[in-house]
């Protein structure tokens, strides 16, 4: 399925990138252990599928938010690593305060309705 | 910004970036396998996944297409070797033209800054000329802040250069002309304001590069030698560059400075008369200013100037301001012209396009098993369509390309042909490439379309898509057909209708007489002796004396109001006896008595449209002082307006302030050929410095009407093309049709129907799309060709016998297109055709 725009933030698969950047912020990671990283950290809740991830990897790139770089993983192996940009940083302050407002209003409204 | 350098850079590195890709989903993967998820999915629809998502994906699809679509039509090379060769005739007719308006009214002159020079002329609510007076621009070049420069140029009769037979055409123009054109000279030097100016100065010409060749012989040395024009001596100072571009196009033999004119036209007063209009006048637009700002400057210099000088300047007179940096000034009705023009060259366009849009019908039949195929492995309709709007796209882009050239081919051959400017090229410069861009994608849109929703939609309805598309074709080759048949039918009636003067024996001299200093008494002394001894010759008839001679280089008319209905009168002044000498009837009442004021013999058109029904002795005619009663009614002569059989005119007696201004009329018994070196030899006698004009109107009206054969040739040439272009479409089709119903058919004439029941049969089809494209075609044409009356010379533009020949001419074309082919039909093998299965 084509993607070239993400669905709305609030559903997981439109908080990917989100999540992702926010991810990155501790550090580079290569496509694996950021999938890992999901699963784990969301208590396994989550499980992003090469299908969604690669692609939402690739649209980072294209928006500057992400870099590629090569490094050696835990196998020895070469491969790519992602690592946040400064314009990536600030794109995530940006989603963070929208997802948060979003919420917030949401929740405001299921609890005074 | 940034996003589309990534964006680039992502396609420059594509493959490589591509494979790092793969490295790290097999990374990915042998480290799923690892923790017990074997679940990875299709790494190469992962990899297109990715790739999808820089926006890269139309890019590819295109080169696709293309790819695709080239292989197809190499494929087959019957049909696009047809198709090209039918859209680039297509193209290339509205190339052509529109190639033509470029360089008569939008290309600029090759001078620095063509478009800051504009054309100004005198303009009031009821009148208008496109000269003034030269004192007149002169206060405006002194007066006007918006107008950085003005240059005049002044047009007289051709002069006699030494002991030429033939008078040299001459112009007379302010010496900063070709300094501000920025012209180099060939050889020697042109004009330069500060020697050329002063009146005291010697007189000296420049030559033009033709007549340098023509007459001088290529001789550089030419330069500084004296040569004699109407009797007197002038220096040669250089020779115009080859290809000179001037001012309005014009291409005089012999440039002169303007202060020099009353110096070798004796007695002329043109310098120093206010009230004559003489020069046009041409200026350079200040930096920075609009041509509005420009006129309204100048509306307000000629309020002063009305103070300061009342005879110079009409009743609500104000200048106008036209650009006048193109080869032509244009005026409103050549729109007009250029946008029938516009009109029958789509029409050659829409037969194109319907043609090829059936061709790409019939192949869809052809095509449909492919087609089948890619819908059946999952081509969705879309991409489908857009691959075959990218064939069509190729296949016009192919024909367009054609068509430039074919064009470019055709506008040589005619500029080398005719008389043109030459620094005019016939390569196409980027207004026409980009019309021709504009003219590919509607061509395409046109032709490509409609078969393309048929095929990706995979419906049956080919046949009323057919149909429409041959209906199309008709009805544009009928209205190209009909008005080439109109255009025909007036060149015969130019030829061999009689215009309602005997122009075959009449002769027209000019003696300028205003331009050599003479009053009104002096003018009719000239006249009167002139008259007198022509009349002695053998051979003449009748002489008389006319303001604006027929078929002459001034033309005055105006815009009347009759009844609610526009027409064109054309004023003039004559002598009693003109109508006489000119072989006009007259219908009614009387002509004038001499010295006759207030008295107007009108035209018969003009009293039927004025006062039809009536009497027209004893109306009048105008208001106020201006008021004339009607004392006679002459036949038709549309003497200045051959071609507009709507004129009507209106002629006073000429008074005695006319006389400067009369030409002589004289009407010779046979050939009027011996007339003029007579009258060239009595010219002298009377006064050594005129040199009358003397032209024959026999020649004058040839020329006239060979203009309007050019035109009816060419339209013919177009409608005949488009025409064939139907015609062959229909043959294909019809081959066509009959090769798909070869079995029904056979199996038709085994059971014993006659030829004809078979060749309906088949044909049937076709009898609505002929008779909706006729009627749509003809109803076009009547209503297209009312802006035509004024070129027809007469002939109605409702003219049934033109209507028939047109339509008779398609429907015969047409019946043999679809004949010839049904009646090979006929004789097929019926055994071998029912054996064969």
């Amino acid at each position: 399925m084509p993607m070239v725009d993400m669905p709305d933030p609030l559903s997981p698969a439109g908080a990917l990138p989100m999540l992702i950047l926010r991810i990155l912020q501790s550090g580079p990671l290569h496509g694996y252990a950021l999938a890992q990283r999901i699963h784990l950290l969301s208590s396994e809740v989550l499980a992003v599928e090469e299908g969604f991830l690669y692609p939402t990897l690739q649209k980072l790139l294209r928006k500057g938010w992400v870099e590629a770089e090569w490094g050696i993983s835990e196998t020895n192996r070469k491969v790519r690593f992602c690592r946040q940009t400064p314009r990536g940083k600030t794109q995530l302050k940006h989603e963070l305060s929208s997802y948060g407002r979003i919420t917030q209003a949401i929740q405001e409204v299921l609890r005074t309705a | 910004m940034g996003e589309l350098f990534r964006r680039i850079q992502y396609l420059i590195n594509r493959r490589r970036l591509d494979s790092e890709l793969q490295n790290d989903m097999e990374f990915h993967r042998e480290m799923a396998a690892r923790a017990g998820q074997n679940n990875f999915g299709n790494s190469l629809r992962l990899r297109e996944q990715a790739y999808e998502a820089w926006g890269w994906s139309w890019l590819d699809q295109l080169a696709q297409d293309l790819s695709y679509a080239v292989r197809i039509l190499i494929g087959a090379p019957g049909f696009t070797l047809m198709a090209v060769l039918v859209l680039a005739i297509g193209i290339g007719v509205n190339v052509s033209a529109f190639s033509l308006f470029d360089m008569i009214a939008l290309k600029p002159l090759p001078v620095p800054e063509a478009d800051r020079i504009v054309r100004l002329e005198r303009r009031s609510p009821t009148d208008y000329t496109s000269e003034m007076a030269y004192p007149s621009f002169v206060f405006y070049r002194e007066h006007a802040r918006t107008i950085s420069a003005a240059m005049a140029v002044l047009g007289v009769p051709p002069m006699h250069l030494d002991e030429d037979m033939q008078p040299t055409s001459a112009s007379f123009v302010t010496p900063n002309y070709f300094k501000e054109l920025g012209t180099q000279a060939a050889y020697g030097r042109l004009f330069d304001p500060t020697r050329d100016a002063a009146s005291n100065a010697a007189p000296t010409v420049v030559l033009s590069y033709g007549v340098w060749q023509r007459r001088f012989g290529s001789d550089p040395r030419v330069v500084g030698r004296v040569i004699h024009l109407n009797g007197k001596p002038v220096t040669v100072i250089g020779v115009t560059p080859f290809a000179l571009a001037s001012l309005g196009g014009q291409r005089p033999d012999l440039w002169l400075p303007i202060a020099e004119q009353p110096d070798l036209i004796d007695h002329s007063t043109v310098l120093t008369d206010r009230s004559n209009s003489s020069v046009r006048m041409w200026g350079r637009l200040a930096p920075g200013v609009s041509a509005k700002a420009a006129e309204e400057e100048l509306r307000s210099l000629t309020d002063q100037l009305r103070h300061e000088h009342p005879e110079a300047v009409w009743k609500g007179e104000f200048i106008q301001i036209s650009p006048g940096g193109h080869l032509q000034v244009m005026q409103p009705q050549m729109y007009r012209v250029a946008g029938l023009v516009g009109v029958l060259t789509l029409l050659i366009l829409v037969v194109s396009c319907a043609n090829v849009g059936g061709l790409m019908l019939a192949r869809a039949v052809a095509r449909q098993h492919e087609i089948g195929i890619r819908i059946a492995i999952g081509a969705g309709r879309w991409r489908l369509f857009r691959q075959l709007s990218t064939e069509s796209l190729l296949l016009g882009a192919l024909g367009s390309v054609a068509a430039l050239g074919l064009s470019c081919a055709v506008l040589k051959l005619a500029l080398d042909k005719m008389d043109v400017p030459k620094w005019l090229s016939a390569r196409p410069d980027w207004r026409v490439l980009l019309f021709t861009m504009g003219m590919t994608v509607a061509a395409t849109l046109f032709f490509g379309l409609l078969p393309a929703f048929q095929i990706a939609r995979q419906r049956q309805q080919k046949a009323l898509a057919r149909q429409i598309l041959v209906a199309a074709q008709i009805a544009a080759s009928s209205v190209l057909l009909i008005v080439a048949a109109l255009l025909v039918r007036a060149t015969q009636h130019a030829l061999f209708t009689d215009p309602g003067f005997g122009y075959e024996q009449l002769i027209s001299i000019d003696p300028g007489l205003g331009h050599h200093g003479y009053n009104a008494t002096s003018a009719r002394n000239y006249l009167n002796e002139m008259q007198s001894r022509l009349a002695t010759l053998p051979s003449v008839k009748a002489v008389s004396l006319v303001k604006l001679p027929p078929l002459g280089h001034i033309v005055a008319n105006s815009t009347v109001e009759v009844r609610g209905r526009k027409i064109t009168a054309y004023p003039n002044w004559v002598a009693p006896n003109f109508f006489a000498t000119m072989g006009m009837p007259l219908r009614l009442g009387r002509t004038f008595n001499p010295g006759e004021k207030r008295a107007v013999i009108v035209s018969e058109s003009f009293a039927r449209l004025q006062w039809p029904g009536e009497n027209p002795l004893g109306q009048t005619l105008g208001d106020g002082t201006d008021k004339s009663t009607v004392i006679g009614v002459v036949g038709d002569a549309h003497m200045n307006a051959l071609s507009d059989d709507d004129a009507v005119e209106q002629y006073w007696e000429a008074q005695p302030e006319d006389m400067p201004d009369m030409v002589l009329i004289v009407r010779s018994a046979g050939e009027p050929g011996s007339i003029s070196a007579q009258a060239k030899s009595i010219a002298p006698n009377l006064d050594k410095s005129v040199f009358p004009e003397i032209r024959q109107l026999k020649l004058l009206y040839r020329e006239n009407v060979a203009q309007i054969e050019n035109i009816a040739a060419i339209v013919s040439l177009v409608g005949l093309a488009a025409v064939s272009i139907a015609a062959i479409g229909l043959v294909g089709l019809v081959a066509f049709i009959i090769t798909q119903r070869t079995k029904e058919i056979a199996i038709r004439m085994a059971l014993g129907a006659r030829p004809t029941a078979v060749l309906s049969a088949v044909l049937r089809q076709f009898q609505w799309p002929l008779a909706v494209g006729l009627i749509a075609g003809s109803v076009f044409a009547a209503f297209g060709s009312k802006g035509l009356r004024v070129a027809l010379y007469g002939v109605n533009n409702l003219d049934p016998a033109s209507y028939a020949a047109g339509l008779v001419l398609l429907v015969l074309i047409a019946a043999m297109s679809m004949l010839l082919p049904a009646a090979r039909a006929l004789r097929l093998n019926i055994a071998s055709i029912l054996h064969h299965d």
